[in-house]
């Protein structure tokens, strides 16, 4: 027995489709083309290396949505109608394989368990989570997502073809009398509605739906690049071409060369085609302004908008110059190729960003703290746009907040942003019995104290208890002393990329000059700067961070907890230890191998809650809106601890602040102190 | 309008001083930056050049790593560069020597207003006055408003409890209080232009100057001021230490 349906049952002039795939298909390819021509106006930015790695990128987030159930409501919601767009589209593809070529496969088990069954539990699914979407937009009205005309459309657009899908399922089911109808329960379950018609009856509305489930869905391609239904393209792209560099590193410039005219971004012609490209990967959904410490505290940036804007600028100020390029060669050609007209540009066409699109405090805003990109299911790089436009106001303009020039000259003079004598950076050591690499120049480690661990009164208690630390470890290391300076971490993320790479020039050859191979750094923003930064100069060590170095000494027994902790401690990720350099496990091993017990706050790991401190932010005065620390210390107090454990001197010094201000019996402790008491 | 901008090299304000075995200052290991008050006086020249048009050059005397200092200038956006460097001055601390070889460099650049800061950090020499008495024009000291209007100019300046608006005619020279601006910071592409720019170094013999000009002051020797001891702490109970405190403000500190 021939189990399987009848392809085209009761249609007639199906070869229509064939004109109408192609015109929707042309209007689709015209749609991409023209995004395609504004991502062509940026510059160029090598993605095309490592094809596999990138490859399984694509299908490892896509397949798995992890990155998309983080959250898990609009995870489901979006796994849902993922998959049942796919499983609904791979059986058109069976269908349109027989019809249009010959191949037969849609007949027996496959028939019944793929296209009737499969189909019917998977479409159905994919009615859920239109379901829920509909009722997060409309019935909820969910924090961050704001509903525009297209939102609407796509939803309902996608909910009709389905229903019309299982409409015509249910239709042909009852007319044909078809035997295999169990298997396409909800197909027949609709179907059972149509059972008192007149075959008559059925056979015109079955023609007549056809064709508007065929349009609806014709016009669902068309639609594509229009809309925010691009994701569907677009995501793939975006996440295959998303950057592979480290997480801490920014782009490289060449601060050398005695050539370059422009340095940052000033103009959208500046970004790189992947900046550009980022703008239409944006679907909206808002997790990074959910998650971003700005955002939440009051400040004038979203990373949402910050890419919205960016869009809207694209498309206008795009259309712009291409229309004026496309005039220009027109004109050449009728002027037999005179290029002379070329640097002619409209005053739409030289806008800015920063005063234009952007306004200049939504630049100084961010923390650098990397939650928006590390919650963006599709890779965007929000961070690296907003200190490529500061590198332009600092380098070029010479515009930034007031407080960031003392912190500059300061590192400029004296190596360190709070400006203290340099010849005084080493003084710590004297009390503590450590020597220098100059003093001791076979030591195995270097330790690298950073500027708040050589000079600032909290953070040099951390330094004396991790020198404890090591020196009960025994192990072999030594300091650069008055030769050490500032990492250039905050100057890097302020945009000054001169003054970072005089810093880190200076570092690193003094470094090689000690023949220095292994780095142990107190900070978190020192760990980043010198394990992801330097590398671009040249300097390549090996550089871990106190963390790292503790648990391990724990686990090798070279340290041992004699007395166990009693108190609850809620450990604090610091942006620059966890979600830039994936170190949240080590940490928490340390506190818990002293004995404490651990809680954790509402947001940990890689959806922690910034300090405020992060991006330059450190010597910048927030004026506007809440203040994040205070934010994030009420979150420590409300997990019910008696020690916030913070592993950035940065952190701790935001906390300790905090904690003042809200008078409440916490304390905040490095890891290290923390450590140190129970040995 | 010519505008000439008096400027100093010196330590910086967090610098460690140390006396060299040869019993002078020792500058071998000290971050040296521009006079602060005199970067003000360079952002006045450059806001009024923005207005008025006109050049902008810096002037200094010192040592030959004072073009640093004046390579900075040009990096905030002076047009052009004079270092008088001469082994017969110590510009440091020799106010009567520095002030003729600036007085002298600068009537050769024949400016119309001539700015420096109030006072150099250093050695607390005030070089303005100086330079204005030997060339017999106006001078406006710790101004935080200047307003030009033709050939007159009015400045505000700073005075106990108060301030004091002075209408000069030009040429005329005016130094900065901290509160007349806020300098800028060089951009990339200043500090690359920088290098281009022209800096002139002149000797003594070059201004048609000979050693008269110096030697009026003799530094006999340097010494640190003693090192601070730490504070001390009375114990017991409240009226016995503040007994014990009076009897030895009276009897060790002899202050009271």
């Amino acid at each position: 027995m021939n189990v399987t349906r009848e392809l085209y049952w009761n249609i007639q002039g199906e070869w229509l489709i064939y004109p109408l795939f192609l015109l929707s298909l042309a209007i689709f390819g015209y749609g991409v083309y023209k995004r395609y021509s504004l991502w062509r106006l940026g510059q160029p930015a090598n993605r095309n290396d490592r094809m596999w790695a990138r490859l399984k990128s694509v299908f490892d987030y896509i397949l798995t949505h992890r990155k998309i159930l983080r959250e898990r409501q609009p995870g489901v919601m979006h796994l849902l109608i993922f998959w049942g767009m796919v499983f609904l589209f791979l059986g058109t593809v069976v269908v349109g394989l027989k019809a249009d070529m010959g191949i037969d496969i849609m007949y027996g088990g496959f028939y019944l368990y793929f296209e009737s069954l499969a189909l019917n539990l998977f479409g159905l699914g994919a009615l859920v989570g239109l379901g829920i979407a509909l009722y997060r937009r409309y019935l909820r009205k969910t924090d961050g997502l704001d509903n525009q005309f297209d939102d609407g459309v796509i939803l309902i657009l996608l909910t009709v073809i389905i229903i019309t899908g299982f409409v015509l399922q249910g239709i042909r089911i009852v007319a044909t009398h078809d035997q295999w109808a169990a298997w396409s329960p909800l197909g027949n379950l609709i179907g059972q509605l149509f059972a008192g018609m007149s075959p008559a009856g059925l056979s015109i509305t079955h023609r007549i739906l056809w064709w508007f489930h065929l349009a609806l869905a014709f016009g669902f391609i068309a639609y594509l690049p229009y809309s925010k239904l691009f994701h569907i393209a677009l995501s793939p792209v975006n996440i295959y071409f998303r950057s592979l560099a480290p997480k801490g590193s920014l782009s490289y410039i060449n601060m050398e060369d005695e050539d370059a005219e422009t340095f940052g971004v000033a103009k959208l012609e500046e970004f790189t085609w992947k900046d550009l490209m980022d703008a239409d990967a944006c679907i909206r959904c808002g997790r990074c302004q959910n998650n971003c410490p700005a955002y939440l505290s009051g400040k004038p940036l979203s990373p949402k908008q910050l890419i919205q804007d960016l869009k809207k600028h694209m498309t206008e100020k795009g259309e712009i110059i291409l229309a004026e390029r496309q005039t220009v060669i027109q004109k050449g050609l009728q002027h037999g190729g005179s290029h002379g007209e070329a640097a002619a540009g409209s005053e739409a066409a030289d806008a800015g960003l920063v005063g234009q699109v952007y306004q200049e405090d939504t630049l100084w805003a961010c923390t650098t703290c990397r939650s928006c990109m590390e919650q963006c299911p599709v890779f965007i790089e929000h961070v690296p746009k907003l200190v490529d436009m500061r590198r332009n106001q600092v380098l070029m303009e010479s515009n930034f907040p007031s407080e960031a020039q003392i912190a500059f000259r300061n590192m400029e003079n004296n190596g360190n942003p709070w400006g203290i004598g340099w010849q005084t950076r080493g003084d710590w050591a004297q009390e503590l019995g450590v020597k220098t690499f100059e003093e001791e120049p076979d030591a195995e480690y270097l330790y690298w104290p950073g500027c708040s661990g050589a000079f600032d009164a909290r953070n040099k208690k951390v330094t004396a208890a991790l020198v404890k630390l090591m020196q009960a470890a025994g192990l072999k290391f030594a300091i650069l002393g008055n030769d050490e300076k500032c990492c250039g971490d905050s100057a890097r993320r302020l945009g000054n990329e001169y003054l970072y790479y005089s810093l880190a020039q200076e570092n690193i050859e003094t470094m090689k000059g000690y023949g220095v191979k292994k780095i142990i750094t107190q900070c978190p923003h020192c760990l980043n700067t010198l394990k992801n930064d330097y590398p671009q100069l040249g300097g390549d060590f090996e550089v871990i961070h106190h963390t790292e170095l503790l648990a391990n000494l724990l686990q090798e027994g070279k340290l041992r907890p004699t007395r166990p902790l009693q108190a609850t401690v809620t450990y604090h990720d610091s942006c620059y230890l966890g979600r830039y350099n994936d170190i949240f496990a080590q940490p928490r091993e340390v506190l818990q191998t002293a004995g404490a017990k651990l809680v954790e706050m509402e947001r940990h790991h890689e959806k922690s809650f910034c300090c405020g401190a992060g991006g330059g932010r450190m010597w910048l005065e927030e004026k506007t809106g809440q203040r994040i620390n205070e934010m994030r210390t009420e979150q420590a107090i409300a997990c019910a601890a008696d020690v916030v454990g913070t592993a950035c001197p940065f952190c701790l010094t935001m906390l300790s602040d905090g904690i003042k201000v809200k008078e409440v019996d916490l304390k905040a402790l490095d890891l290290a102190e923390i450590l140190a008491q129970s040995i | 309008m010519n505008i000439v901008v008096l400027v100093k090299q010196v330590f910086d304000t967090e610098a460690k001083i140390v006396i060299g075995a040869d019993g002078k200052i020792d500058d071998s290991n000290v971050t040296l930056i521009m006079n602060p008050y005199d970067e003000n006086a360079m952002e006045e020249a450059l806001l009024l050049k923005e207005k008025f048009g006109g050049e902008v050059i810096a002037v200094s005397v010192g040592a030959a790593k004072a073009q640093e200092t004046l390579r900075t200038a040009l990096a905030m956006g002076a047009d052009r560069a004079v270092l008088v460097s001469d082994s017969a001055i110590q510009p440091a601390s020799d106010d009567f020597a520095a002030a003729q070889a600036l007085a002298k460099a600068v009537s050769e650049l024949k400016p119309d207003i001539i700015l420096t800061g109030r006072v150099a950090i250093d050695y607390g020499s005030k070089i303005a006055g100086r330079v204005a008495e030997i060339l017999g024009i106006p001078h406006v000291n710790t101004i935080t408003k200047l307003e030009v209007e033709g050939d007159n100019a009015v400045a505000t300046r700073e005075i106990d409890g108060g301030s004091e608006v002075i209408e000069v005619p030009l040429p005329a020279v005016f130094s900065a209080q901290k509160s007349l601006n806020n300098p800028r910071y060089p951009t990339v592409a200043g500090i690359m232009k920088a290098k281009k720019k022209e800096l002139k170094t002149l000797t003594l013999a070059d201004l048609g100057l000979d050693a008269t000009v110096t030697g009026k002051m003799q530094i006999v020797g340097y010494s640190l001021p003693a090192g601070r001891k730490g504070g001390r702490v009375i114990p017991g109970e409240p009226a016995q230490a503040a007994a014990e405190l009076a009897r030895l403000l009276r009897a060790e500190a002899k202050i009271i």
